[in-house]
């Protein structure tokens, strides 16, 4: 089944001799379940990319179906409501809200749709990420690798059908990078999500099902076993 | 760039729109301050004014002095001037009259010119030779007069001859009650008044020299000329404009005047405080990033120091501009409604204690708020500029509280309640407001009681019978009314002294003919039963007053040249403008009533209003009238009155309009502070899927704690501040009982939630309109 399908998707940003191509008409299609990473230089509009399949940021042209729904033809409250049930969020800088403690950060997207979370799953996501004796704690009392794997509960806690990631071992050492690298593709692997990932380092990209390449705007399908390409 | 600190203009730049508001805030604080002591300022200069137009430029009176003492007195260093002042029939009572009309006759110095500037010479010069006078400019239109004429005052048996040597305007006093003056110099009153008058009778009048310190002063020469203290008293308007009053309460009544002034200030200090507490956190990354590339603590110091400055420089000017054409704007209003009692106001003055004070508090407070910022900022540690997480802002000490309530409320409620000291700082600079309002409204009872106020039933001129009998016709009164140049018309018939029974006990009685007008006018006054019936004729008003009480239905025995006759109270007033002595009470019915109770067809008075109220159509009024009546002109008085009044209730009103004014910027600058600090993790949240409509609730949320907890604080501190300033100002004097100030909290309360709501359109637009991705800068 597919979850994810951009067609033709273009974005420009500014005009006349500012104008940036950031995308130039991408196509793909991710599968349920898939773990798929994006590489590319600085600058070459991944995050670009990301944005657009996560509703942040509007594309110019084209179009982005997800779960079969057309994003960028719902009305913008719709899509808000649809993001956050279907689509699970991490950044490089975490992006925790910090007056709220580790609990109430995963439980956030929960909250925010007026659903009163399961304990019994809460605690399930709290164990996966070895945060328990952290639940009471607040954001600015957690290390990086800690504090990302919040972020990473509170992208799965409304069990998404898509996970966008963006650089997520960004700030982290190997160490946590690792551990993160672990509970994401033990998200694919158990729950059935799909997983997008832009990542720089290519150490991470062996274990992933699909990589993708963007360069200057155009993005090709390097397959599913890259990493003998690569090396 | 030479130097690190020239990042400044570069960094005010890049962070556009927080410097913005932080200038803006110091604008307006600026502006609001100076504005509030430039009014103050223009405040005393108009009081001044008025006090030496209508009471006189003198500042203390000594009687009873002998020739000795007035000489010793006048050769004093201190003393400007001396001028000995004394008058007869003055009540007009005794029989000095001129063509039949009563005259007053005073004698004086040249000087006194000087120090009563309202009688000022019109043509002619100040007598200097035995029996010369002066006399008043209605007398000199009425008596046909010119200089050099002879003017003959009839005398309780005997007359006096004056040869006339100028001209003089006609005080308010004596236009009121229709009297001629006299003036002549001090020589010529003792040779006019030898026998009745000695050197004592004169008081003298004495202007000091400027910055004199006037109490002191009259310490001394009571001391060493052996004055009593009971024979000195002092020009009250015009010494406690100046400050130098002797009267406690005056003296008190200013300096509460000034400590709210210097409130106000003190929470235009607290706004520009929250602003750039507010601007610097923000920018907590920023000064992180220069930690990072190895600026020391005291550099960082020095940047939002200099950087303040910076600030000041642009911002101060146009505040001080504001302000300045704010007061010349007033000032105008002040000139262009009463003209002929501000003249000496300068139009476009500049009030250098408000630009002093504008600037002065301007850059104090700026510098002393840049002090915990730069504090806080040179504390960044350089790690935060590299760790992301939404709002870095406010570090959070406690998590909120999501239980019961939705998230997004909590979070609302947590982003106001959570910092304490945030909390405190904010409420109780909008609780300040209120503070400050509550102190300043009781201003306006202060002058509804201190000063005597034009009411709709005040007259321009009236028409009086010459010996308070029924005299004028009926006929006149018609033949008035068909004049266009009048608005209203309206008489009253006397009947005064009349033996009556109330319940039983014998008592006297002043009997009032009212007609429509009046009847309308003392509705308001109607404390029992009803008017209609006496309109009708069917009843009368009694009104309420010691020692004269009836029940409504009840009937009253009047004795009048007809007879004894009953009539029946319909209704009881509470106030009437005219009284009729102690123990006397006062009765009024409809004109038809009293003509049959009284036998009467006349009025006593008829009192005109006029729609054009220049000296030609008086002029005209007063030759249909004829000679036979008493010509009473007020418009003098209530020129007068209406500047006393409008100068108070302008400047009152002034700073009632600025406490709001800063209770409003304030509100708003609190909130798009508050906001603008959080964007980036209202984009975070964004992000992960809060709607704007959640977030726009999580905003109002916020508002909602500041303003309740705003208004609850304001209230519970204002109101005993209020009891006790009223209970000293108010109580102490005219005895009114304290009362809440429902509707000043009323006003502040509406101005303050009105400010919420409006504070919130812009940052919630913000919220709508912002780019998530540029936002949280991934
Ligand atoms: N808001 C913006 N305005 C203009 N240009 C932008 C904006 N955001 C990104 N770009 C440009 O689009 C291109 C792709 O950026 P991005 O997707 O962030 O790259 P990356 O692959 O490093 O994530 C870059 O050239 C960048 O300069
Ligand atoms: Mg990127």
């Amino acid at each position: 089944m597919e979850i994810v399908e951009v067609q033709d998707l273009c974005k420009t940003y500014g005009m006349g001799e500012a104008k940036v191509e950031a995308l130039k008409h991408v196509s793909f299609t991710l599968q349920k379940g898939e773990f798929a990473a994006v590489i590319g230089e600085s600058g070459s509009g991944k995050s670009t990319l990301l944005n657009c399949i996560g509703a942040l940021d509007e594309p110019t042209g084209g179009q982005i179906m997800i779960d079969g729904r057309n994003l960028f033809a719902m009305r913008e409250e719709e899509r808000t409501i649809f993001r956050r049930r279907n689509i699970g969020f991490i950044f490089q800088s975490f992006h925790l809200i910090p007056e709220l403690n580790v609990e109430q950060n995963i439980i956030f997207p929960l909250l925010l749709d007026y659903k009163k979370p399961d304990s019994r799953q809460v605690e399930e996501v709290l164990e996966v990420l070895g945060l328990q004796e952290r639940r009471r704690h607040l954001p600015g009392q957690l290390s990086g690798g800690q504090q990302q794997r919040v972020a990473i509960g509170r992208a799965l806690i409304t069990k998404p059908k898509l996970i966008l990631a963006d650089e997520p071992t960004g700030n982290l050492d190997r160490k946590n990078s690792r551990e993160v690298m672990e509970l994401l593709r033990k998200a694919s692997g158990q729950y059935q999500q799909t997983i997008l990932m832009i990542t720089h380092n290519p150490n991470l990209i062996t274990s992933v099902d699909r990589v993708m390449q963007v360069a200057d705007g155009i993005l090709s399908d390097l397959g599913g076993n890259v990493n003998e390409k690569l090396s | 760039m030479k130097n690190y600190l020239n990042l400044i203009p570069i960094s005010s730049k890049l962070h556009r729109r927080q410097t913005r508001m932080t200038r803006w805030c110091i604008v307006i604080s600026v502006f609001l301050i100076s504005a509030i002591f430039g009014m103050a300022d223009m405040f005393l200069q108009s009081q001044k004014n008025l006090a030496v137009m209508t009471d006189g430029a003198w500042h203390v009176v000594f009687r009873e002095l002998d020739e000795e003492q007035t000489a010793l007195l006048a050769a004093r260093p201190e003393v400007k001037s001396v001028t000995r002042y004394a008058a007869t029939n003055y009540k007009l009572d005794m029989g000095y009259e001129v063509g039949g009309v009563q005259t007053v006759l005073c004698g004086f110095d040249e000087t006194f010119f000087e120090i009563y500037p309202q009688a000022h010479l019109t043509e002619g010069a100040f007598p200097e030779r035995d029996r010369e006078a002066l006399v008043t400019e209605s007398m000199r239109e009425r008596q046909g007069l010119s200089v050099g004429d002879e003017v003959v005052v009839a005398a309780p048996g005997d007359s006096l001859t004056f040869r006339v040597s100028g001209f003089v305007e006609d005080t308010s006093m004596m236009l009121k009650t229709d009297s001629f003056g006299v003036f002549m110099n001090t020589d010529t009153y003792l040779s006019c008044f030898r026998d009745a008058t000695l050197t004592a009778d004169f008081a003298c009048y004495v202007e000091f020299v400027p910055h004199c310190r006037i109490q002191r002063a009259v310490g001394d020469i009571c001391e060493s000329l052996h004055i009593a203290k009971e024979q000195v008293s002092e020009n009250a308007r015009l010494m406690g404009t100046l400050g130098q009053s002797g009267d406690h309460y005056i003296m008190m009544l200013y300096l509460v005047a000034f400590i709210l002034a210097a409130l106000v200030a003190v929470s235009g200090m607290m706004m520009i405080l929250g602003s750039m507490n507010s601007n610097v956190a923000q920018r907590t990354e920023f000064f992180g990033m220069m930690r990072c590339l190895g600026a020391t603590a005291k550099q960082v110091r020095r940047y939002v120091r200099t950087e303040a400055l910076f600030w000041c420089m642009k911002a101060i000017p146009p505040g001080l501009l504001f302000s300045v054409v704010t007061v010349w704007g007033l000032c105008r209003m002040l000139k262009v409604i009463t003209p002929t009692w501000f003249s000496e106001m300068p139009g476009f003055g500049i009030s250098l204690p408000g630009v002093f004070f504008g600037i002065l508090i301007g850059i104090l407070t700026v510098l002393a708020a840049s002090r915990t910022p730069a504090r806080k900022a040179s504390e960044v540690s350089p790690l935060t500029a590299v760790s992301g997480n939404a709002g870095t802002v406010f570090a959070a000490k406690r998590a909120a509280h999501t239980g019961r309530l939705h998230v997004e409320t909590a979070l609302g409620l947590h982003h106001a309640a959570g910092s304490r000291k945030n909390l405190i700082l904010l409420t109780s600079s909008f609780a300040f407001s209120i503070i400050l309002f509550l102190g300043f409204g009781i201003g306006i009872t202060f002058m509804k009681h201190a000063i005597v106020t034009l009411r709709p039933y005040t007259p321009d001129i009236s028409v009086v019978s010459q010996d308070d009998s029924c005299s004028i016709p009926d006929s006149l009164y018609t033949a008035l009314k068909e004049n266009t140049d009048i608005k209203r018309i309206f008489g009253r018939s006397f009947a005064y002294d009349l033996p009556a029974q109330i319940q039983g006990e014998d008592k006297r009685v002043m009997l009032i003919s009212y007609e429509a007008y009046q009847f309308g006018w003392a509705e308001g006054d109607l404390r029992q039963g009803e008017m209609e019936a006496v309109r009708d004729g069917e009843g009368v008003l009694l009104v309420e007053k010691p020692g004269i009480a009836a029940a409504v239905g009840s009937d009253i025995e009047l004795e009048t040249k007809t007879g004894r006759q009953k009539v029946r109270v319909a209704g009881i007033l509470g106030y009437a403008p005219l009284d009729s002595g102690e123990g006397v009470g006062t009765v009024i019915c409809s004109e038809d009533l009293f003509r049959r109770l009284t036998g009467e067809t006349g009025y006593t008075i008829l009192d005109i209003q006029l729609h054009d109220k220049s000296d030609a159509v008086v002029e005209g009024i007063r030759s249909a009238a004829g000679e036979n009546y008493r010509f009473s002109d007020s418009r003098k008085n209530n020129r007068e009155t209406r500047a006393v009044y409008f100068s108070f209730a302008l400047f009152v009103y002034g700073f009632l309009a600025v406490v709001a004014l800063i209770a409003v910027f304030n509100i708003i600058n609190s909130i798009a502070m508050s906001v603008s600090a959080r964007m980036r993790q209202y984009g975070a949240m964004r992000a992960i899927g809060i709607s704007v409509r959640q977030l726009q609730s999580m905003v109002a949320a916020e508002t909602l704690v500041y303003l309740a907890g705003g208004l609850a604080e304001g209230l519970v501190l204002g109101m005993p501040l209020h009891y006790y300033l009223y209970r000293w100002a108010i109580t102490a004097r005219w005895g009114d009982a304290w009362r809440a100030p429902v509707i000043e909290c009323l006003v502040i309360m509406t101005v303050m939630t009105l400010a919420a709501v409006a504070a919130m359109t812009g940052p919630v637009r913000r919220i709508r309109e912002m780019s998530v991705v540029e936002t949280i800068g991934m």
